[in-house]
């Protein structure tokens, strides 16, 4: 589903952002990627969207070979995942329902199956009612839950999200990540970078942990911070 | 591509080709103003040289004897005429046709102001068809030497300055037309780029959920070939009036004087050349200017 294979990722500028990074994630899995500012976790999610090309390693996603992958090729790769960023990233002059609508007009779908599927995405974050509402008459938490129907609107195998709550108030977030596991549930692979310490401590999934672009942890139904009292890398 | 995409493609372009009035309008106005600058030189070279094959089909000379000459010397000037190898026809005009002509034509029959001269004053000419118009400088410098001419006529100094027109227009029509070309690619270009920055985010977010580089892009070469499009009509509209009120003046003024060698083309003529080359050179620039402003935000 997901493989990444000896990653380094050095920025032009020098920065080391990845060392040598392998991990491996299956279909269906729910992983949290967590560490301190600066520990290389959206570079990690820029890499399964090639934004970003790694300086050494290998990247698989979705059984496409991302590394060695032509950019003509880059939107196939893209289609057969989501994206959910911390900014949501909406387009404000579209309403909600053609915002989810767009994820297939991209794909050239038929315009039956848009009809179809965006009010089935609409209805499983909740919004049916704002259907025809602009993303600036919206609160946040709805903004970020239009970004989560537009991700998940054309069946991805795989979604991903930096920091989905970064925006948004511990109630709010809650409601995003719970959503996040519903679709998990639904058989959806999610990959959620972020710092939120309670959610999860209390979600008991897997958890990778970064530091300074090293993986210093990989634990199914993990927390936060290590267990480790002499890890003192988190605070 | 799918047609309901190409629909989409076109709806968006028109919408970025409103939203943007204020470049919109300026670059409109470039354009159109660099086709019509264009256009005054297409006509020109259009009209020099349907003149120029006109006088090319009329290679006639005329040979003036001088009018003091008797008849024998006359006929010894056609002789040399009538034998001349490059000479295919020719007509002779005795003094006393000229006279009468003179009368009639140069002087509208107010035959008092030749009152007291005869025929004798006028030269006998000989209208001389060449087989060749190449031949005419070459045989009216052999005429000019025979004894008794006074002097040959040929349209040869008209056709030399149209020549000279018709090398030079389309020379300097291609020059002005790659300059005009350029500078409205580059207008169409900068009109374009701001769209672009203004939809930075937009196309980045389509990036991220898939899009074609292409699909992102023909919307922006869509409000690129309507820029061209519209300045194409507008140049064709203006040129087009601006040309039938002047053709239509001139060719009267020319009649008036007199000169029937030169005619001014109608619009009827030339309208079909002249929207054609601006339809072809406005969707052009359109195309070229909106390919070269897109490429700097699709690197996501
Ligand atoms: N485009 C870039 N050019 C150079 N260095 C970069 C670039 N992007 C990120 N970095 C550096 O790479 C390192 C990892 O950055 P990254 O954004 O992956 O961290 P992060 O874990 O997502 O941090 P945060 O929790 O603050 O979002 C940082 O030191 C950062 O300064
Ligand atoms: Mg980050």
């Amino acid at each position: 589903m997901v493989e990444l294979k000896n990653i380094v990722k050095r920025y032009e500028n020098g920065t080391v952002a990845l060392r040598d990074i392998s991990l491996r994630i299956c279909k269906g899995e729910f992983v949290f990627i967590v560490g301190p500012s600066g520990s290389g976790k959206s570079t990690l999610v820029k890499l399964l969207l090639k934004e970003v090309e790694p300086t050494e390693g290998e990247v698989i996603v979705n059984g496409f070979n991302v590394t060695q992958m032509r950019p003509k090729d880059i939107p196939k790769l893209r289609r057969s995942l989501g994206v959910v960023f911390q900014d949501f990233r909406l387009l404000p002059n579209k309403t909600v329902y053609e915002n989810v609508a767009f994820a297939l007009q991209v794909t050239e779908a038929v315009p039956k199956e848009i009809r179809r599927q965006v009010p089935m995405a609409l209805a499983l974050v909740g919004l049916s009612k704002k259907a025809n509402v602009y993303p600036g008459q919206l609160s946040g938490g709805e903004q970020q839950r239009v970004a989560l129907a537009r991700a998940m609107v054309n069946s991805p195998l795989l979604i991903v999200a930096d920091e989905p709550t970064g925006n948004l108030d511990p109630d709010t977030s809650w409601e995003i990540m719970k959503l996040l596991n519903e679709i998990n549930q639904r058989g959806t692979t999610v990959i959620v970078a972020t710092h939120e310490k309670q959610i999860v401590n209390a979600m008991k999934k897997r958890v990778i942990a970064l530091d300074r672009g090293v993986l210093i942890r990989d634990q199914e139904r993990g927390i936060y911070e290590s267990e480790d009292k002499n890890d003192k890398l988190f605070d | 591509m799918k047609i309901r995409t190409i629909n989409y493609l076109i709806k968006e372009g028109a919408v970025n080709f409103f939203r943007n009035k204020l470049m919109t309008v300026a670059s409109l106005s470039v354009v159109t103003a660099a086709l019509a600058v264009f256009g005054v030189f297409f006509l020109l070279s259009l009209n020099a040289g349907y003149n120029l094959n006109i006088l090319r089909e009329q290679p006639e000379i005329n040979v003036f004897c001088f009018p003091e000459i008797d008849d024998a010397q006359v006929d010894q000037v056609e002789e040399i005429i009538k034998n001349h190898p490059k000479v295919a026809s020719y007509t002779k005009i005795s003094k006393e046709e000229a006279f009468d002509k003179a009368i009639n034509e140069i002087l509208e029959g107010n035959k008092e102001l030749l009152e007291g001269f005869d025929a004798s004053i006028m030269p006998v000419t000989f209208v001389v068809k060449l087989k060749h118009p190449s031949y005419s400088v070459e045989v009216s410098n052999e005429f000019s030497g025979i004894p008794n001419v006074e002097k040959v006529e040929s349209p040869q100094k008209v056709m030399d300055l149209i020549s000279k027109l018709v090398y030079w227009i389309p020379f300097v029509s291609f020059l002005l037309l790659v300059i005009l070309f350029v500078v409205c690619v580059l207008i169409i270009s900068n009109t374009i780029k701001l769209t672009v920055f203004a939809r930075r985010r937009d196309i980045n977010i389509m990036k991220y959920i898939g899009a074609t580089d292409w699909f992102i892009r023909w919307p922006f070469i869509f409000e690129g070939v309507i820029i061209g499009i519209v300045s194409a009509i507008l140049a064709f509209g203006l040129t087009s009036y601006g040309y039938h009120v002047l053709e239509s003046r001139i060719n009267h003024d020319l009649e008036n004087i007199g000169i029937d060698l030169i005619y001014l083309l109608k619009v009827g003529d030339v309208w079909v050349r002249i929207a054609l080359t601006y339809a072809i050179i406005g969707v052009t620039v359109g195309i070229l200017g909106s390919v070269t402003s897109i490429r700097k935000y699709l690197k996501v």
